[in-house]
């Protein structure tokens, strides 16, 4: 049971990387019914996990996964080119999406210790 | 071209989420429209981007512009916390994305 809320935080973001994948390579009907599962899995994770953690954590990680899987998948799977540049700035707006949703973490505790006080 | 394609998914997921919120708090024709439509919308103009950005690219842009505008309208139009942090990282994430447009 400790482990089952990051399970679901890890299957969230695997789902998400395929129903990236399958943008790029899907070109029939049945691809894209695929494709769709794939997304609709996802947000099911995605909300499971949340009931369990943080929302803000949660999402800093499926978007912090999101963001260096595709970079990733450029590289070894879409062989495009990647600098340095690229990878510097990707890095940057990962930084701050998850400062943003740690901060945000940081004020639901505060609201949480303000109710239990009153 | 690809730029204004992430750049309206990005708008729309925003659509998306009020709309999720509202649908939630009311199940009407009009929060369905916005909850279903919106998400639909950007993922469309999620998958054209695709056709002239690097994938890694577009995901980026659009998960971290999708990101500072679901804050940014919350603080302005539901009055939420504008804490230095908050500003900090949404300004951390707008110089990514500057960077990003320069250099690709």
């Amino acid at each position: 049971m400790k482990y089952k809320p990051w399970l679901y935080v890890a299957l969230t973001s695997i789902f998400e990387l395929l129903w990236v994948y399958g943008f790029n390579v899907a070109d029939k009907a049945w691809h894209w019914a695929l494709v769709l599962i794939l997304i609709l899995i996802d947000f099911y994770y995605l909300s499971k996990a949340c009931l369990y953690l943080p929302t803000g954590t949660v999402y800093a990680i499926f978007a912090a996964a999101g963001t260096v899987g595709t970079a990733l998948m450029d590289i070894f799977i879409f062989n495009h080119s990647f600098s340095a540049a690229k990878g510097f700035f990707i890095g940057v707006i990962v930084v701050g999406v998850i400062l943003l949703n740690l901060s945000d973490n940081a004020g639901m505790k505060k609201i949480e210790i303000e109710g239990e006080g009153s | 071209m690809g730029w204004a394609f992430v750049f309206f998914a990005s708008i729309f997921e925003l659509v998306g989420v009020v709309g999720l919120n509202k649908f939630n708090e009311q199940k009407t024709w009009l929060t369905t429209l916005l909850f279903i439509g919106g998400f639909g919308t950007a993922f469309a103009f999620l998958y054209s981007s695709f056709h002239y950005l690097q994938v890694s690219i577009a995901y980026a842009v659009w998960i971290g512009i999708g990101t500072a505008a679901a804050v940014l309208v919350n603080m302005v139009f539901f009055n939420e916390s504008k804490s230095i942090g908050r500003l900090v990282s949404v300004g951390i994430i707008i110089f990514g994305v500057c960077g990003l447009k320069l250099v690709s």
